[in-house]
């Protein structure tokens, strides 16, 4: 197996995309250690924005070969509500209050960045590794859904992956991006967006090139990548995951 | 079983020979489309087929024979050794951008990184459509950023010529899409290829398109072998939501 004897961190991996990005460098022989923000399973439980608790992960997790920072989403999960519903309909500048901003930017890039600050040092030393970060085709098309909160929390994502692609190069050590379209995970399903008709569900659908929604395991499979001798001189892209929606700048 | 079709493969030491053996590697059988013939004995079990694939009639008589296509690997490119006439006389010397270039470069190189994309795809797509695939063609950071004038081994109009392929690979993308088929593209930076030596062997360092090795953060030109798995990686499942998309694999050295 292509991974064996390999190290990962996957953050928010109770569900979706984190859960798939699990199983699948489980798959490929690679030595994972899952976080979350609520308890599931064996995950290890840490609120990526708390750089104390970030700490803690980082005794457990020792020096990883990959960071997958997987963990964010358009609405902020709490300590106390772990899994908080997502919004009905489209979310417009007016309705976004400073906290809420806050917290999206907090769940989204800080927490990021947290992680990086944490585990790079450790990679550096070791003069390998590879990060790969979570963005969002809302941060490079723009949204009329998520709001503005969270398109410019992945904005910043991007900014964040180049910077550190530089910074982090001569160590040896790659930065990616990875940003998904629409993937239908559990959560997004649940939410109902782009079903609120048959024929709309079928003009969304329409409107992809490939004719149909992303699963969690497409986005697995470009984690995987970015992991193996394939990633080895990819580093400071942001890889459009979308089944064509939106190419790109 | 699969077959692929890979171009610019016969070459030593470049990234469609890696492409061509790894993609056999993995089962397919593989035709091989090139002028270089020297180059066929190295590729056993693959079909090496001579042919110019910026002459749209030699690609149309080429895929007459070619009954299947699952892969569609467009590697052929450069700015020198690309027609009948250079295929063995080494890299040009000099600086030729798109203000210095002769008519018969930019005809010559548009012709070999553009124009044979179009015709492969065109010829394979019928093809692909029939039960799907991955068609990935290879642009280059000249894209992104242009050829620095001064710097030899490259030049304008394949800068030029590459930013094309982008665009190719988006319209590919739309078109084929509903039938299942993804084009992607990859741009590579500086690799170590057969070609890279033989640039390096004639001009003083940091001369070469490459320019000085510190321009790239991560402190080292990629390798072929990189470069193929890449490629390789945009033809397997594990892209299977990927279309119109390039991919830069150039140590950082320019993020899009």
């Amino acid at each position: 197996m292509r991974l064996e004897g390999r190290k990962a961190l996957v953050t928010g991996a109770a569900s979706g995309i984190g859960a798939a990005v699990r199983k699948r460098l489980q798959a490929d022989g690679a030595q994972v250690f899952a976080t979350d923000i609520h308890q599931s399973g064996d995950l290890i439980v840490a609120d990526l924005t708390d750089a104390d608790h970030i700490e803690e992960l980082a005794a457990k997790v020792g020096t990883p070969d990959f960071v997958i920072n997987v963990a964010g989403g358009p609405v902020a999960p709490t300590r106390k509500n772990t899994l908080p519903d997502m919004p009905k309909g489209a979310l417009v500048l007016e309705d976004i209050d400073e906290l809420q901003w806050a917290a999206v930017i907090a769940a989204n890039l800080t927490s990021a960045f947290l992680v990086c600050r944490q585990f790079a040092p450790r990679m550096k030393a070791r003069k390998s590794g590879r990060i790969v970060n979570f963005a969002s085709i809302a941060a490079r098309r723009g949204s009329d859904r998520v709001g503005v909160h969270y398109a410019a929390a992945k904005g910043g994502i991007i900014a964040l992956t180049k910077t550190l692609a530089l910074e982090l190069g001569p160590f040896g050590i790659t930065v990616n991006a990875i940003a998904p379209g629409f993937i239908a995970t559990p959560r997004i399903e649940q939410s109902g967006w782009g079903r609120s008709s048959p024929q709309a569900h079928r003009a969304f659908l329409e409107a992809i090139p490939l004719r149909r929604a992303g699963k969690p395991d497409d986005i697995a499979g470009v984690v995987a990548m970015l992991c193996s001798e394939a990633g080895g001189y990819v580093s400071g892209a942001t890889i459009d995951v979308n089944g064509g929606l939106y190419f790109g700048p | 079983m699969k077959t692929a079709v890979v171009t610019g493969a016969a070459k030593p030491e470049s990234i469609g020979h890696e492409v061509a053996v790894r993609l056999q590697k993995e089962g397919m059988q593989v035709v091989v489309l090139d002028l270089y013939e020297e180059g066929f004995s190295s590729l056993p079990g693959c079909r090496c087929v001579k042919c110019d694939v910026s002459d749209p009639g030699e690609v149309g008589k080429a895929f007459d024979s070619i009954k299947q296509v699952d892969v569609l690997v467009n590697c052929v490119g450069g700015s020198w050794e690309i027609t009948r006439d250079d295929l063995r006389a080494g890299p040009r010397r000099g600086f030729r951008g798109l203000t210095n270039c002769s008519l018969e470069d930019w005809n010559a190189i548009r012709g070999a990184n553009l124009d044979s994309v179009f015709y492969c795809c065109r010829a394979a797509a019928p093809l692909l459509k029939k039960q799907g695939g991955a068609v990935v063609n290879v642009s280059s950071v000249a894209a992104r950023k242009g050829i620095p004038p001064g710097a030899e081994g490259s030049s304008g109009p394949y800068a030029v010529a590459k930013a094309g392929v982008m665009g190719l690979t988006r319209q590919l993308a739309l078109e084929l899409g509903s039938a299942g088929v993804r084009v992607n593209c990859v741009a590579p930076g500086v690799i170590a290829s057969g070609r890279l030596k033989k640039v390096q062997a004639i001009t003083p360092q940091g001369a070469g398109p490459e320019g000085p090795l510190k321009q790239i953060p991560m402190g080292r030109v990629g390798t072929v072998a990189e470069t193929a798995a890449l490629i390789v990686a945009l033809c397997s499942d594990d892209t299977s939501y990927l279309t119109g998309v390039t991919i830069d694999v150039n140590g950082a050295s320019y993020a899009a």
